[in-house]
């Protein structure tokens, strides 16, 4: 006779959203109460917060001051200079995204920038008459950049010389060459601000980097006098507050030089003590790394009969440099941060630029002000920028950890 | 077996110096030193040309003039009268007071982000992480901005309306106020006992290990040495408080229509202030007078509003409120709201006529402001309170008027009577002087230690421990912001303790939360504390934001004595030796950590 066995139950299910609530919010009665308890808090923070975005604040201000967010009092009709400047950085970057191919760290990261700027260019064909085709041509600069790349890998070789001269280009025509009138005029750095200003700044990385290496070797040189000498600096700078210095720089360099205090335009005063202090915190980074190569690297080289210059520029730097690659890019998170302090020697830059917005008349004529709209405006703003060079400098920590083992 | 010699290569020849490794190395040096000493020598003759040219201060001399700086918030005594010295030694003192306390709060919230990060639950995780990328990629500078300028000045309501929390807790826009334990004239007597039951606890805590020791067995930890401390430091506070007369001499000299007294102990026909003391302030019947004005309070329009010195009603035994122009106010309709009785008041006019406010009604649909410059009196009967002196023997309370229709009796010419009260010894002497104001004053005796609670006499904070929205906002900043970095060190600490670990806790039958705090967190904190310790070197020198939040620590104040006197160099010195030696203090720290926490191998 057939008798059916009775029917097993379904198998507990092991994926799916049920589950995955279970697994991560309800696995036990505590955690359940906890879910709740921070479920509700978050839920009431965000609802609060999106209130305040979609409905009580008042982001006119924010909206009407987008020229002095971006450049301050950088003439309007040169706006093709600094726009020019970031067309070629974003051709560079994405020249290196291109060689690097699809999903590599630089392509991810020219891809974030590459979005930014695409939003702008769209707010700039619709509000904004007078970069109407500026923005979209920094754009168009991008992707010939990366098409280029793709096309002819080998243009990496030349790549950190196109950035050398990016950087010295890019000042000059920021600068301007010819007094007086007409588009290529000199425009005096007071006149420099905003987020411009912050990015001119943020290039005090580029000169600290051999500086700091010298630091470096200098502090782990055999030879006494050098060793203390880079010992001493290293230290000392970095014993201090960044903003010490730029007090300091501002100043005391005018008197170390012995020139008229109107002679040094502050940018200059600021540049100074941002590389130098960059520098001193680069070194110790770049000390990190050497002390990772192994010994037997050296000796190998020396055996091989390398000379000690040759060991250091052929066999160790680049290991030690490898290694450190991932703090470095920590280190510049830091420097784009803390470039908002320059305000402490009078530069306006764009953490600065908020403040005086806040205190437009205008911004005055609002109930309550807007400080809270231009500040959460612009930390959103800087948070891009560190947050995008941390997800990279993540990636890029995964990536050697991978090469090293 | 073969015995082979190798034959150096007879090194008879010498090397020239100039491929003489040492040689080179020392002419090398030699050269280094001689160009950075020309290097400074250049820069020393520039700077001291560019000092005598511009005529500056190159020595420390400045440091004893007269400074001129006002401080809101000084740990020690300070004046504007004082000297530069004292001025940047009371910035000092102000960026150990951040960064003491910031240290300990970012610790604590440190901690917690760090445990939340590695938690089962997906929403507690996640708010972690969002947490620490939110804040660790935000400057330093826009956060002790956005504290400051967009949340603590313009969202706790005015001084004069502020939110009150349990325990006597008050936080308005100028700042936040809490009770406070200050020690008073009576402490001397309660010395004796707290050194008596320090060395005492330093017995106990000796003998006990040398006990320990002999029987070579690991004890449960009691605190016996706390509680040996505790016991015989609580039957001393008792003993010691159990006198409580005055000091012979001791006197308030409080005028109620000025609302401030000076506590005096009289020595040798010398009036010295008395800190700390406790006067109860009785008012037989007095007035306080406001008018309605339309204000911003939380990023908010409050219309016809009318503001008191902050009385409560338990004060009085009797609290009338009423229009100075009675006739008037009935004529217009006016009527009062109390938002908090007796302090807030809102004038409004029942438009809708249901007896009762609606918002709205507080503002004048013709003009549409609110209705302004209604006087409205409040009448106290049987007011007191006990207020206790400040470091500077001052007493402070609202500042009372005369009821009008006793001024009418009495003096109609002169409105603001003065009266003038002294106590002496433990009851009061009360001399009804010239004035009608019905005040008297009685300073009680105490014990070794009093409880100052917070008040505010007119628009500021009196009494407790206050700290200002300035310094609030520095330190919220900085504790946010190094929270984050410490959240994710002791992330990495915990997850660097081998699973075995815990493992092996969990098999001995160890409790999840025993596990933790006995078995990982113990060998996480080997790895987490030098890193946390450098973090806590980074929120004491990141303090030199401060003049963000218009807060006085010592880079602010050099700042300003700098631009004061012109003495760039000498304060540039001052100030890289001072971070100097913060710094060397913290790696003293770091370094005895570290030998602490090696780990010990056999």
């Amino acid at each position: 006779m057939f008798v059916p066995i009775a029917p097993r139950p379904a198998p507990v299910p092991t994926r799916g959203p049920v589950v995955w609530l279970r697994k991560n919010l309800f696995s036990s009665p505590s955690n359940t109460v906890l879910t709740i308890v921070t479920g509700t808090v978050v839920a009431f923070a965000l609802y609060n917060l999106a209130l305040f975005v979609f409905v009580d604040a008042s982001w006119g201000q924010v909206w009407a001051n987008m020229k002095l967010f971006g450049v301050y009092r950088y003439p309007a009709d040169l706006l093709w200079r600094p726009l020019a400047v970031a067309a070629g950085m974003m051709f560079l970057l994405g020249a290196m995204a291109g060689v690097g191919g699809r999903g590599s760290i630089t392509a991810n990261a020219f891809f974030a920038f590459q979005g930014l700027v695409g939003l702008l260019s769209v707010l700039a064909v619709l509000f904004w008459p007078s970069v109407r085709v500026l923005w979209p041509m920094v754009l168009v600069a991008g992707f010939v950049g990366f098409l280029l790349g793709r096309a002819r890998p080998r243009v990496v070789r030349a790549l950190p010389w196109a950035w050398a001269a990016w950087f010295v280009l890019g000042l000059v025509v920021l600068y301007g060459v010819v007094p007086g009138t007409g588009p290529l005029r000199v425009v005096p750095s007071r006149d420099w601000g905003g987020f411009l200003l912050t990015l001119v700044l943020f290039t005090g990385i580029i000169p600290s980097f051999p500086l700091g290496v010298a630091l470096a070797l200098g502090r782990t040189s055999r030879l006494p006098a050098i060793k203390y000498f880079c010992i001493a600096f290293i230290e000392i700078v970095r014993g201090a507050p960044l903003i010490m210095w730029l007090f300091i720089a501002s100043l005391l360099l005018p008197l170390i030089l012995n020139v008229d205090a109107n002679s040094l335009p502050a940018i200059m005063r600021a540049y100074v003590a941002i590389t130098l202090f960059s520098a001193a915190y680069m070194a110790e980074n770049v000390r990190g790394g050497l002390q990772a190569v192994p010994r037997g690297q050296v000796e190998a080289a020396r055996a091989l009969g390398l000379s000690a210059w040759q060991t250091t520029m052929l066999i160790v730097l680049p290991q030690a440099l490898r290694a450190v690659i991932p703090a470095i890019v920590g280190q510049a998170i830091g420097l784009f941060k803390d470039t908002s302090l320059v305000f402490i020697v009078g530069l306006v830059d764009f953490f600065r630029v908020a403040d005086l917005v806040s205190v437009q008349p205008q911004s005055l004529l609002v109930t309550g002000g807007v400080k809270l709209e231009v500040f959460l405006f612009v930390a959103v703003i800087y948070f891009f920028f560190a947050y995008r060079m941390s997800v990279a400098s993540r990636q890029l920590e995964r990536q050697l950890g991978v090469g090293v083992r | 077996m073969t015995t082979s010699t190798v034959q150096a290569p007879a090194p008879d020849a010498p090397v020239p110096f100039w491929r003489n490794v040492k040689t080179l190395g020392i002419i090398a040096q030699i050269v280094f030193v001689l160009l950075v000493v020309a290097g400074i020598g250049v820069l020393v003759n520039n700077v001291t040309t560019a000092l005598a040219r511009a005529n500056l201060p190159a020595d420390f001399s400045f440091l004893r003039q007269r400074a001129g700086i006002p401080i809101a918030e000084t740990p020690i005594r300070y004046t504007v009268t004082d000297s530069y010295a004292r001025a940047l030694f009371v910035g000092f003192l102000n960026t150990l007071k951040v960064a003491i306390v910031g240290v300990v709060f970012a610790s604590l919230i440190g901690v917690l982000v760090g445990v939340m990060r590695l938690s089962t639950n997906w929403l507690v995780r996640t708010i972690a992480t969002v947490y620490v990328e939110l804040l660790r990629n935000i400057p330093l500078a826009v956060q002790i901005v956005f504290w400051y300028a967009a949340i603590l000045l313009p969202f706790p309501p005015r001084i004069n309306n502020p939110v009150t929390l349990p325990g006597g807790i008050l936080l308005s826009n100028v700042g936040l106020a809490v009770p406070w334990v200050y020690p008073t004239y009576r402490f001397g007597a309660w010395v004796p006992w707290l050194v008596g039951a320090l060395l005492i606890a330093v017995a106990v805590t000796v003998l006990r290990r040398r006990s320990l020791a002999r029987r070579d067995v690991v004890g449960v930890v009691w605190p016996f040495p706390v509680v040996a401390f505790t016991v015989v430091a609580v039957v001393g506070y008792l003993v010691a408080a159990g006198d409580r007369s005055l000091p012979p001499g001791v006197g308030v000299d409080f005028a109620a229509d000025r609302g401030r007294g000076t506590v005096y102990r009289e020595v040798d026909g010398r009036r010295q202030p008395l800190a700390f003391v406790p006067v109860r302030v009785s008012v037989e019947s007095a007035q306080l007078r406001a008018t309605s004005q339309n204000l911003v309070e939380s990023r908010r329009r409050v219309d016809s509003t009318v503001r008191f010195p902050l009385v409560h009603d338990y004060e009085a035994e009797a609290i009338e409120l009423e229009f100075a122009d009675p006739a008037a106010a009935e004529a217009a309709g006016y009527r009062l709201h109390f938002e908090r009785f007796p302090s807030v008041a809102t004038v409004y006019v029942d438009r809708n006529g249901n007896g009762v406010f609606d918002p709205g009604e507080e503002t004048d649909p013709d003009t549409g402001v609110g209705y302004n410059g209604v006087e409205v009196v409040m009448s106290l009967t049987g007011f007191e309170r006990v207020v206790v002196s400040d470091r500077d023997g001052q007493v402070r309370t609202p500042i009372f008027a005369v009821p009008a229709a006793e001024a009418a009796e009495s003096e109609p010419a002169v409105p603001a009577a003065r009266g003038r009260f002294s106590a002496f010894g433990q009851a009061a002497v009360q001399q009804a002087s010239e004035s009608v104001l019905e005040a008297h004053t009685e300073v009680l005796g105490v014990g070794p230690l009093v409880v100052s609670r917070a008040s505010i006499p007119v628009t500021t904070f009196e009494g407790g421990a206050r700290f200002t929205v300035n310094y609030l906002a520095l330190v919220l900043a900085l504790v946010i912001y190094t929270s984050a970095f410490i959240a994710e060190i002791v992330r990495g600490g915990i997850q660097a303790v081998p699973r075995g670990q815990r493992e092996a806790a969990m098999a001995l039958g160890l409790s999840p939360y025993q596990t933790f705090a006995l078995v990982v967190f113990p060998q996480a904190l080997r790895i987490i504390l030098p890193p946390v310790i450098s973090q806590y070197l980074n929120l004491t020198k990141n303090s030199s934001l401060a003049t963000l939040a218009g807060y006085a620590e010592l880079f602010v104040v050099a700042s300003v004595v700098s631009n004061q006197t012109g003495a760039a160099i000498p304060v540039a010195l001052l100030l890289i030796g001072s971070y100097l030696a913060i710094s060397l203090a913290f790696s003293l720290v770091l370094n005895n950590v570290n030998a602490r926490l090696a780990l010990v191998e056999r």
